[in-house]
C-alpha cells in the first residue's frame, strides 16, 4: 500500500479519536484536532478559492484568450475592497447594490413559482377523481403518496397548522379544537425532523467508527490500536498532572 | 435518594458507552438485518434503469466531508449504477470543501468500473455562485465551465458532444447535504430548464424535502444512509451503507429504550412527589 494513504489513514484516525475523547471530557487533544480542523478547512478554501476564481476563471481568460470584458465583474467585486478604506468605503455600496438586486432578480419569482404556487397547488389537489366513464374514485391509502387519503390528512394539517399561527382571533371553542389539531401535526413534524436527525448522527458516528476498524487492519500497521493506545495514555498523563492543580470544589 | 432519580442522573458518560457499544459490536459482527426498498429510492433507481445507452447523466455532489457517511455511499451506488448503464457521467459540485472528495470518489469508481476520463465521464469541479452556476449551466455549460477539474477544456472532451447546456442532461441528481443543493437544482435548473431532477440528501433535511417528492418537484429521494444501503441492494452490490444497517437499527433501538427509560422514571418521581405532597 502506497505510503501517502497509510500516512492519511494514520491522521484520520487520530484526528477522530482526539476529537471523540471530548466525550470524556474537554482536554487538550481535543482542541488539537478542533484548531486543525478550523485551519485545514479555511486553508483549503482559499486555495481552492484562489485557483478556481483567480486563476480559471479571471486571470486564463483574460491573458491567454483575451476575454478583458471580465474586468467588468472583477471591478464591480474589487469594489467591496474598498470597505478597508474608510474614506471610499462608500462605493462597496455599489457593489453590494448590484449583488442584493441581481440575487433579489433572480431568486423572488422562482422562488414564488417553486415553493408557494406549486406546493399550493399540490396541498389543493382534487379530493375526488373522475374517472373517463364518468363515474368518481376516492382511494383510501396512507402508504401511497397518490391516494385521496393522504390529500385530506394534508389539506387538514395545513389549515390547522396555518391557523394555530393566526393571532387575530382568540383561539376558544371551535377555534381551539383547530388549533390543538394544528399542535399535534407540529408535534408529529418536530419528532419526524428529531428522529431523521438522530438517524443522521448515528450514521456519522457508524461512518468514523467503520474507518477505525477498517484502520486496525495490519496493512495500515494497526492505526488505531496504536493511536488509540497513545490517546489513553495521553489522557491519563493530562488527568494525572491536573489532579494537583484542580481548584477545591 | 431513590432508584428512578438515581437513573436520571446518571452519567452521560454511560449512555455514551452504551450507544458506542451498540455501533461497535454490530459492526463488528452483523447480523445481516433485511432491508426493505422505499418507493423513493426505486424511482431513482427505475429512472436511471429507463435511460438508454449514452444518455447524459449529470451528478452534483453538493457535501463537504462533514455529511461523507451518508452521502459517500450514495455517490459511489449511483455511480456504479450509471457506469455500467453506460451513461455519460458528468460530475460537480456546489460545494467548495468537497471538491477534492467529489474528484476522488468519481475517479475511483470509474477506475473500478473501467471508465476514462473525458470520454466516459468528466468532473467539472467547483465553481463560485452556486445558484448562478446553475442558471449559467443552463444557459450555457461551457461558459459556466470552460475547463474541466483537470484544466482540460470542456469544449473538446468527447463526453460532452452534443450537451450544450441543462437542457441535453437526461437527469440531474444532487447529493445535498443542505443548501445549496437539491432545492437549488429545482428552483434554478428544473423549473426553467425542464430536465428530471432526483435528489440524496443527508437524515437531517430529508424531511424538509418530503413535499417537494410528493409535489413531483423531483422524482425521487435517497433519504441519508438508509437510502444509500436501499440503492446499493437495488445494484446488487452491498457496501459500507448496507454494513452499516445493522449498527444503525442497533442504536435506534438503544435510543428508543432510552427515552421510553427516562419517561419511565419521570413518572415514577412526579408519581411519588405528588404523593408526598398529598401525605
Amino acid at each position: 500500500m502506497p505510503f501517502e494513504v497509510i500516512l492519511g489513514a494514520w491522521v484520520a484516525t487520530g484526528l477522530t479519536l482526539f476529537i471523540l475523547t471530548f466525550l470524556y471530557q474537554d482536554n487538550p487533544l481535543f482542541k488539537l484536532a478542533e484548531h486543525l480542523y478550523v485551519g485545514v478547512s479555511v486553508g483549503y478554501a482559499i486555495v481552492k478559492t484562489y485557483d478556481t476564481v483567480v486563476i480559471r476563471l479571471i486571470y486564463e481568460p483574460m491573458v491567454k484568450q483575451g476575454d478583458w470584458s471580465l474586468l467588468i465583474p472583477l471591478a464591480i467585486g474589487a469594489l467591496m475592497l474598498t470597505r478597508y478604506a474608510p474614506r471610499a468605503a462608500w462605493m462597496s455600496r455599489i457593489a453590494f447594490a448590484f449583488v442584493v438586486g441581481v440575487g433579489s432578480g433572480l431568486a423572488i419569482p422562482r422562488v414564488i413559482s417553486s415553493y408557494i404556487l406549486k406546493q399550493i397547488e399540490d396541498t389543493i389537489r382534487p379530493l375526488l377523481t373522475l374517472a373517463a366513464d364518468g363515474g368518481a374514485t376516492f382511494t383510501y391509502d396512507l402508504l401511497n403518496p397518490a391516494s385521496n387519503l393522504n390529500a385530506v390528512v394534508l389539506l387538514v394539517g395545513v389549515v390547522s397548522v396555518l391557523f394555530y399561527f393566526f393571532f387575530s382571533v382568540e383561539h376558544t371553542g371551535p377555534g381551539q379544537a383547530v388549533a390543538r389539531t394544528g399542535i399535534l401535526f407540529l408535534m408529529v413534524a418536530f419528532g419526524a425532523a428529531f428522529g431523521y436527525t438522530v438517524m443522521a448522527r448515528m450514521s456519522l458516528l457508524i461512518g468514523r467508527l467503520t474507518d477505525l476498524i477498517e484502520y486496525a487492519q495490519p496493512q495500515y500497521e494497526r492505526a488505531t490500536w496504536w493511536l488509540l493506545a497513545l490517546t489513553v495514555a495521553t489522557l491519563i498523563v493530562f488527568r494525572v498532572r491536573r489532579k494537583g492543580t484542580e481548584p477545591p470544589p | 435518594m431513590t432508584f428512578a432519580e438515581r437513573m436520571l442522573s446518571i452519567d452521560r458518560r454511560i449512555i455514551f458507552l452504551v450507544i458506542g457499544l451498540c455501533t461497535l459490536i454490530p459492526l463488528l459482527y452483523p447480523v445481516g438485518l433485511a432491508i426493505k426498498v422505499s418507493p423513493e429510492v426505486r424511482s431513482v433507481y427505475d429512472y436511471i434503469e429507463s435511460l438508454p445507452e449514452d444518455s447524459v447523466f449529470l451528478l452534483s455532489l453538493d457535501f463537504d466531508p462533514a455529511s461523507k457517511p451518508e452521502l459517500y455511499p450514495q455517490a459511489v451506488s449511483l455511480l456504479r449504477h450509471a457506469f455500467k448503464k453506460n451513461l455519460r457521467v458528468i460530475g460537480m459540485t456546489l460545494w467548495l470543501p468537497g471538491t477534492g472528495m467529489a474528484n476522488e470518489v468519481i475517479s475511483r469508481v470509474a477506475r473500478e468500473e473501467g471508465k476514462e476520463s473525458g470520454k466516459d465521464y468528466v468532473f467539472l469541479g467547483w465553481s463560485p455562485g452556486g445558484s448562478s452556476v446553475i442558471i449559467n449551466m443552463g444557459q450555457d455549460l461551457y461558459k459556466a465551465f470552460p475547463t474541466d477539474y483537470n484544466n482540460q477544456p470542456t469544449s473538446e472532451l468527447p463526453v460532452l458532444k452534443g450537451v450544450q447546456n441543462l437542457r441535453d442532461v437526461s437527469y440531474v441528481i444532487s447529493l445535498a447535504a443542505g443548501t445549496t443543493g437539491i432545492e437549488t437544482w429545482y428552483v434554478f435548473g428544473k423549473d426553467k430548464y425542464k430536465f428530471e431532477l432526483g435528489g440524496g440528501c443527508t437524515g437531517v433535511i430529508a424531511p424538509g424535502l418530503y413535499p417537494l417528492l410528493r409535489s413531483g418537484q423531483i422524482n425521487g429521494l435517497i433519504g441519508g444512509l438508509r437510502g444509500a444501503a436501499e440503492y446499493e441492494v437495488l445494484i446488487g452490490r452491498k457496501g459500507k451503507a448496507v454494513a452499516g444497517m445493522d449498527a444503525q437499527s442497533a442504536t435506534h433501538f438503544a435510543i428508543i429504550l432510552l427515552v421510553i427509560l427516562c419517561n419511565v422514571f419521570y413518572l415514577l418521581i412526579r408519581t411519588s412527589t405528588r404523593a408526598a405532597e398529598q401525605r
